[in-house]
């Protein structure tokens, strides 16, 4: 396995891992938080970090294809866009809020000691292997709402050069940047050791989306790793179910890495391929690094205090994600710092539908979990 | 004498802390701002530290966070003058 091409991914991988879970950890930046926060709090504190990284790395991005540091664009694994984006998204919404973080956020929870995360890891697993009994009927169901077949990002629909829309963008976001810096709202105080401030964090989150991109070949994303290592559960227990499902045999991943002589291919079955070289060390890199992080703060520790219904939310939450982060497909980190800063319209239907669903979301927590 | 009502939300799913937080504030806002009741809150959840204090700082409390030995916060929300 550790062979060219591998090595370069397998490193890059781990140590981009490795430094967003500490990052995200010292600077609290749940994704799930800044959605969550604006219907439950109208809080829009942390969703103006969100926006920072966006733009930043929508310049980053950019500014990558247009010097050649960047290769592939759009980066593998985007695809045409479908309505089924947009319920993927909203179903995402929904899970998120349940489960208390998204797919990246628990696992730095779950680094940092949190019970809740581990259960909605658990639950996303089974989401996720769950997801591959109804591949068949879903992805013909996606097809058949596709919008277009021909273009993968909106400037390609509008049928312009990427910087003719990005650029104006930027520049506007930039500006309004600028003036919500000079008017304090980007920073607020905060008490906890060793805290990192989240515009800081989305600055270094964005450098890492980046990094992964030119290293890598494509921005930050483990979902298809969920659906992985459920199918490698799943076949400890039923080998004949797993290797009967289609979707455990795709290989929708297959593309010519940076500074690669070969071309790789990876797939959600339980192998390992280029899906577990990129993925797996991202995953492990995330949890290892809050991990780091905790200790070196001394606030690692297992809790296991969770109510009841607080149990049973994470668990749930955890399904309706891993479920979701296959519908979508993948999930809001992968979306919102990959493809929404060069337009992807799958990225795009993604975020239309994750706004309702953090909604509903949130009137779910407040009226059954948290009361 | 002050009383004090404490809440231990150490564990729990976010956003428990700020929602269990926010749900004893307005049950208690009258007795809170008088200076006879004051609210301690327990939590290990670090975005809690901020926005805490930053919530009863809008509705017009004053908070104050510790940091325990166990590395847990201790958020105390207070009135008065």
């Amino acid at each position: 396995m550790l062979e060219q091409p591998y090595l370069l991914i397998v490193c890059s991988s781990l140590a981009i891992g490795l430094a967003a879970g500490f990052v995200m950890h010292r600077a609290d930046f749940c994704v799930t938080a800044c959605f969550r926060d604006i219907f439950l709090f109208r809080d829009f504190f942390l969703m103006r970090q969100m926006l920072l990284l966006v733009v930043v790395s929508m310049v980053l991005f950019e500014a990558g294809r247009l010097s050649g540091a960047i290769s592939l664009y759009p980066f593998p694994l985007l695809g045409p866009p479908s309505l089924g984006n947009l319920i993927g998204g909203f179903v995402f919404g929904i899970g998120m809020v349940l489960a208390g973080g998204c797919v990246c956020g628990s696992l730095f929870k779950l680094g940092a000691g949190s019970a809740a995360s581990l259960l909605a890891v658990i639950g996303m697993l089974a989401g996720s292997a769950l997801y591959a009994e109804i591949h068949p009927q879903w992805s013909a169901f996606a097809k058949s709402v596709q919008l277009t077949q021909r273009a993968i990002t909106l400037p390609e629909w509008f049928g312009l050069a990427p910087t003719t829309l990005l650029l104006p963008l930027a520049t506007a976001g930039g500006f309004w940047l600028y003036r919500e810096f000079r008017g304090g709202r980007m920073e607020r105080p905060a008490f906890a050791r060793g805290h990192l401030a989240p515009w800081r964090a989305a600055l270094i989150l964005a450098l890492l989306g980046f990094a992964s991109y030119v290293l890598v070949g494509m921005p930050m994303g483990i979902t298809t790793t969920y659906a992985k290592l459920g199918a490698s559960i799943e076949i400890l227990f039923a080998p004949e179910h797993v290797s009967s499902l289609t979707y455990f045999s795709l290989q929708p991943l297959n593309y010519m890495p940076p500074f690669a002589a070969q071309s790789i291919r990876g797939g959600p079955g339980p192998q390992l391929d280029a899906i577990a070289a990129i993925q797996y060390p991202l995953l492990l890199g995330i949890v290892g690094g809050a991990l780091v992080s905790a200790l070196h703060v001394g606030e690692w520790r297992l809790q296991w205090r969770l109510p009841r219904r607080q149990f049973i939310s994470a668990l749930a939450g955890g399904l309706l994600l891993g479920l979701a982060a296959r519908l979508a497909p993948s999930c809001n980190v992968w979306h919102l710092w990959g493809g929404v800063p060069i337009l992807a319209l799958q990225s795009l239907l993604f975020l239309a539908g994750l706004l309702p669903g953090t909604w509903i979301g949130a009137r779910l927590l407040t009226r059954f979990v948290v009361r | 004498m002050t009383q004090t009502i404490n809440i231990d939300i150490r564990g729990q799913l976010c956003p428990s802390c700020l929602l269990l937080t926010l749900k004893a504030l307005n049950q208690n806002g009258a007795a809170i701002r008088a200076g006879s009741t004051e609210i301690i809150v327990v939590t290990d959840d670090r975005q809690a530290t901020a926005t805490i204090p930053a919530t009863a700082d809008r509705m017009g409390f004053r908070a104050e966070v510790v940091r325990l030995e166990d590395g847990c916060y201790r958020i105390r929300i207070f009135g008065g003058a």
